[in-house]
């Protein structure tokens, strides 16, 4: 929303002590949030009214070749002999005698202001020297059509008259942020947008005529006509007023008016005077209003009067809009319906059938308002943003209609035929009371009663003092509820930046820190420190042609409807597909050898819901490396080493197979902590990496962290160092080529276990020749001590014989 | 001869010249072997000084600015990498945990109840509109806000409250809006929430307690400033704003918007079953992108989900 500062003067006088500057940073810090601080002085600098001396037609050219008067700034120019300036006017419109808008050589066309920047200069037309231009509306920013150059009352100004005096141009415009004023519906308005900057700066409030004595309409006796109006649930609309009168018949301004020019600067366009003046009583006061054709109104319900009634819609009724579309409504819609015949859908736009043209003769002018709620669902299900319903959904007060509607009857200075004012949502005063106790007690301020009640009534609530103070809340402060609502007023009047800061005082206890935050926050140091791998994040929301390229199923995903990007279907029930996803683009840029790894919450509908009802969501880790089982294997042993979580693993399953369809169940291993799987991990299947177009071999991790996060840990380290020398020997055993090597190795380390001695088993390689497919040799290297004395030659022998015959169990022989 | 077999020469005539010492009267033998004795050590230290010198001068210099010898392999430092985002959201959960805050994680997916319904927006409020929200077929909203922890959050410690106790609690999480994505937009981010009740909890201690977040934070003093916000969960609310860092490149004068925020709402306390009469509380929630993209003079938000390793590497 734009408001201008010059307007807000109109209402409040500022002292002089505070500068735009100050204002600005005021509004900002107590009002609303600003967007932008919009300085129109720079962007009307070199715009002139000027008289048309001359003005003759250039032949054979459309052009007419000008003399113009700026009066005192014609020495600053190229001056003809006579002492005017010479300019080439393209405009059907252009005479002698008119007044127009110059603008000069040098300065910036306002229109192309902040973007082309487009600086006129002088220049040769047709060989004819033109200095600057005569200016349209358009090109100064009011008009968005180019018809002709804009024509200036002479009533108004003089030649040679900056623009910028004559049409209050020297102003700020703030561009402020409407959600931060959504519980604001009186800011809407300029009247209440000032009324608050009274607020702040702590002067008393004059309320204009309209707001303050909340006038009425009397009906001209001479001629009258029958109106009525019927609302048939006070819930849709509370109350709703309107206005019979005829059209005065002067006609549409040839000027350029104060009021086009008051419009533009909120950023609307000048239609028509009597859609104008509606328009201009929207901006100030925050209601809407809306104009019938009379004669049309009461065909349409083949009504002889008006007999207007508001109703909700039914679903699927049809209604042509004002800008000629169509609309189904809803049942949330509310229609005003003539007689029962839709014409208008309220709030947001009236209807062809009732518009308003040039040959209206009578209108019934409407001032309402309705419910904020089901107007949001009518701007949503039909996307009407205009200036009207943006005010309607913020909730107008109903106190505004009827006084509003005066003040239109008024300015239009036309006679009323009748007035109805149904008001079925008439509300009870609003009196909250609150003692300065509470007031200081949330803000941590000590105001006194003085203060509290100053800064309240300011702003124009009634404030009667005592133990509690009573409040009656003005009719235009529909946000107003509770004590707090009062506390805000007084802390934001106030300023919160005048508030003491302190502490809160707290008992020296350790803080809970959850156990998932704090076990991710561990995993990264040991994933991105010690194990070198690269922490990534990805989307929760993935397409589904990439859960099924990792043959994963998009139905058990929670699937999202409203996603404006076709990337963002599915709430992801697993890491690895999105991280599969990354690895050919960081492959493609160059990257060898690397492993990435992201710690997510994931979900799956079937694994259904929480208690209190939300879906079961789990944090997983997943890992993808461009390596084979064996170096993720060891990454993933030592990260649980790290950890001191002992976990088990065996080959994957075919049931958790179907869990991580990506994985090759011929090369991948599942999990187990405490017997229970926690995930899975391996090689990527072939045809899974054809689809993300991959070739070399890549391995993947899905782990659930869940119970891992509160998992217990073996910290009892296995010390075993003997006071006595050890002894090391390599051993290479002989085993069948389908021998687990697991086995093996348990088998050795039993065997030196139950000799009572400390030993390790390092394994050092696989020989599989090339010649003997049957067998295969394994090598380790063993390394052992008695806790107890030096070992012999014999008793070393005797070890080794042991060894020895253990492993022949297993049908090893030692080569 | 070298200087060092010139000095060894010496020390071989030093120790022969020492044997005189047999043919000297008892009396002088003390004096003799006393100054040969220091002949001795001195020649001797001579002796190593030289011996050192001509070790080094065996010794072949090397490039300093070569990654490697000559005909040897580059050695390569293999580094892990943290998300950036992830850095920061650690950060700024120890720093409020270190304050005495507890830590709770936020849900990424939750229901209309907790996201709205449970933070007093009335139904159909347009409120509701500014959040942007994904939808889920299955009547699910991924949180567009970490706020949808408060009211989790309340119930969770209220019990805390007896005894003249707090509820203090940060709540990370990641966030869902549904809007286009461009260098300052992202439909996914972090935020980080907090929530603090008690007795006598005052608008002045929230602003205490966030102007020291931000200092331990950035580890100088800050100045803050306000301006009014509006959340239909808290009553009065504001946006806070703190002096840009000088570690930021803050000269004075500029002003960052670093969070919302505000006392809770009493209906928020009463739907988490908190007498509002007795208890007063203060709330607020921030992003984790903008801090990131602050401290790292990132300009482009999207780098972060991009899951490039160029970028990643940088951190």
């Amino acid at each position: 929303m734009r408001i201008s500062l010059n307007a807000i003067k109109s209402y409040v006088q500022i002292p002089e002590s505070v500068s735009n500057q100050e204002l600005i940073e005021l509004i900002g810090s107590r009002l609303v949030e600003i967007e932008e601080v919009i300085n129109l002085e720079p962007q009307y600098r070199g715009c002139y009214v000027v008289k048309v001396v001359a003005c003759e037609p250039i032949p054979d050219t459309h052009l007419s070749l000008c003399q113009i008067d700026a009066g005192a700034h014609n020495a600053e120019f190229n001056q003809l002999e006579n002492g005017l300036i010479q300019v080439v006017c393209g405009a059907p419109n252009v005479h002698a005698g008119m007044l127009a808008v110059w603008i000069t050589p040098g300065a910036i066309v306002p229109s192309t202001h902040g973007n082309e920047n487009f600086k006129l200069s002088v220049r040769k037309l047709r060989g004819y020297e033109s200095n600057g231009m005569l200016s349209g509306a358009d090109e100064l920013g009011f008009d968005t059509e180019h018809k002709s150059i804009a024509e200036i009352d002479p009533k108004m100004a003089q030649p040679g008259d900056a623009l910028a005096d004559v049409f209050d141009l020297n102003d700020v415009i703030l561009d402020v942020e409407n959600k931060s004023l959504t519980h604001r519906p009186d800011c809407f308005g300029l009247v209440g947008f000032a009324r608050e900057i009274a607020g702040i700066l702590g002067i008393d409030f004059q309320e204009p005529p309209v707001f303050a004595n909340l006038q009425t309409i009397k009906v001209a006796s001479s001629e009258q006509v029958e109106l009525d109006v019927e609302i048939t649930d006070a819930e849709l609309c509370p109350r709703y007023s309107c206005a019979v009168f005829d059209i005065p018949k002067n006609a549409p301004s040839k000027y350029l008016t104060p009021t086009a020019v008051f419009l533009a600067k909120a950023g609307m366009r000048a239609i028509d005077p009597m859609v104008d003046l509606t328009n201009v009583l929207m901006l100030k006061t925050g209601q809407p209003l809306h104009a019938f054709d009379y004669d049309k109104l009461v065909g349409v319900g083949n009504s002889k009067t008006p007999k207007i009634i508001v109703r909700a819609a039914e679903e699927g009724e049809q209604l042509q809009l004002l800008d000629g579309k169509t609309i189904a409504c809803t049942p949330d819609d509310i229609l005003i319906t003539s007689n029962n015949v839709p014409v208008a859908l309220a709030g947001a736009m009236g209807g062809k059938n009732t518009e308003i043209d040039p040959s209206t003769a009578r209108v019934v002018l409407e001032s309402a308002t309705f419910s904020l709620y089901r107007l949001r669902k009518t701007q949503m299900a039909h996307g009407i943003f205009s200036e009207a319903i943006t005010r309607f959904t913020k909730g107008q007060p109903a106190a505004a209609t009827l006084p509003v509607l005066a003040e239109a009857v008024h300015q239009l200075e036309v006679e009323p035929l009748a007035v109805a004012d149904e008001y079925p949502g008439k509300t009870p005063e609003n009196v909250i009371k609150i003692t300065t106790e509470q007031i200081n007690q949330l803000l941590g301020t000590s105001y006194d009663e003085k203060t509290i009640c100053q800064s309240l009534t300011n702003v124009g609530f009634v404030v009667k003092p005592g133990a509690a103070l009573q409040v009656t809340v003005p009719a235009w402060r529909t946000d107003i509820h509770l004590p707090e609502d009062i506390i805000e007023e007084v802390g934001r009047l106030l300023g919160y930046d005048n508030i003491p800061l302190t502490l809160p005082t707290k008992p020296f206890l350790e803080p809970e820190v959850d156990a998932m935050v704090q076990f991710k926050h561990e995993l990264r140091e040991i994933l991105s420190g010690r194990l070198c791998m690269n922490e990534l994040l990805t989307y929760s929301f993935v397409h589904r042609d990439l859960l099924t390229k990792a043959g994963k199923d998009p139905e058990d995903c929670y699937q999202i409807v409203n996603s404006i990007s076709p990337d963002l279907q599915c709430f992801r029930s697993e890491i690895v597909p999105s991280l599969l996803d990354k690895v050919r683009e960081n492959l493609k840029a160059g990257h060898k050898g690397f492993t990435l790894y992201e710690m997510n919450q994931v979900a799956r509908k079937s694994s259904g819901l929480t208690e209190e009802g939300t879906p079961i969501t789990k944090t997983h880790l997943g890992i993808v490396s461009t390596s084979d089982f064996y170096a993720l294997k060891a990454q993933v042993l030592a990260m649980f080493n790290e950890l001191k979580i002992p976990v088990e693993y065996t080959a994957l399953s075919k049931e958790t197979a179907t869990h991580h369809p990506y994985l090759e169940p011929k090369r991948s291993a599942e999990l187990f902590l405490g017997g229970q799987n926690i995930g899975a991990f391996g090689e990527v299947r072939t045809h899974v990496l054809r689809q993300f177009k991959l070739d070399p071999v890549i391995s993947a991790l899905e782990l659930s962290l869940e119970k891992l996060a509160t998992a217990p840990r073996t910290l009892q380290a296995q010390v075993q160092l003997s006071r006595f020398p050890s002894v090391e020997r390599d051993l290479t055993l002989k085993v069948a080529s389908d021998a687990p090597f697991g086995r093996v190795a348990k088998l050795l380390d039993e065997s030196l276990s139950q000799q009572g001695l400390y030993f390790t088993v390092t394994p050092v390689s696989i020989y599989q020749a090339k010649s003997s497919q049957d067998t295969k040799n394994l090598s380790f290297h063993i390394k052992f001590s008695s806790p107890a004395q030096t070992l012999n030659a014999a008793e070393i022998s005797a070890i080794m014989d042991k060894i020895t015959q253990d492993v022949t169990s297993i049908g090893a022989t030692i080569v | 001869m070298s200087e060092l077999e010139k000095l060894r020469a010496e020390l071989k005539q030093l120790n022969s010249e020492y044997t005189k010492i047999k043919t000297l009267p008892p009396e002088e033998r003390g004096e003799f072997g006393r100054t040969m004795n220091q002949k001795k050590q001195t020649l001797l230290a001579k002796i190593a000084q030289a011996e050192s010198e001509a070790e080094s001068a065996d010794v072949e210099s090397l490039d300093i600015s070569a990654p490697a010898a000559p005909n040897q392999p580059i050695p390569v430092v293999k580094r892990g990498t943290k998300h950036p985002l992830m850095i920061e959201l650690d950060r700024v959960t120890q720093v409020y945990s270190d304050m005495g805050f507890d830590v709770m994680e936020s849900r990424q997916l939750d229901d209309e109840y907790h996201m709205f319904d449970s933070l007093n927006f009335p139904a159909g409020h347009p409120a509701r509109d500014g959040y942007d929200t994904f939808r889920t077929a299955e009547g699910f909203i991924p949180p567009a806000h970490t706020s949808t922890m408060q009211h989790r959050a309340l119930k969770k410690y209220k019990s805390k409250l007896k005894n003249g106790g707090q509820i203090a609690v940060v709540i990370p999480g990641r966030v869902f809006r549904n809007e286009d994505v461009d260098a300052t937009h992202e439909h996914t981010f972090y935020q980080c929430e907090g929530v603090f009740v008690s007795k006598d909890a005052t608008m002045g201690q929230m602003f205490g307690v966030l102007k020291h977040f931000f200092e331990a934070y950035y580890g100088q003093q800050l100045k803050i400033k306000t301006q009014p916000g509006y959340f239909p969960f808290t009553e009065p609310s504001a946006e806070l704003l703190i002096e840009k860092p000088a570690s930021l490149g803050g000269k004075g004068g500029d002003w960052l918007e670093m969070l919302g925020c505000g006392m809770i709402h009493p209906n928020v306390l009463k739907m988490a079953g908190i007498d509002s009469a007795k208890y007063h509380g203060f709330a607020w929630g921030g992003g984790i992108d903008r801090l990131a993209m602050l401290k790292y003079g990132l300009n482009d938000v999207r780098y972060f989900e991009s899951g490039k390793l160029d970028f990643l590497e940088e951190f």
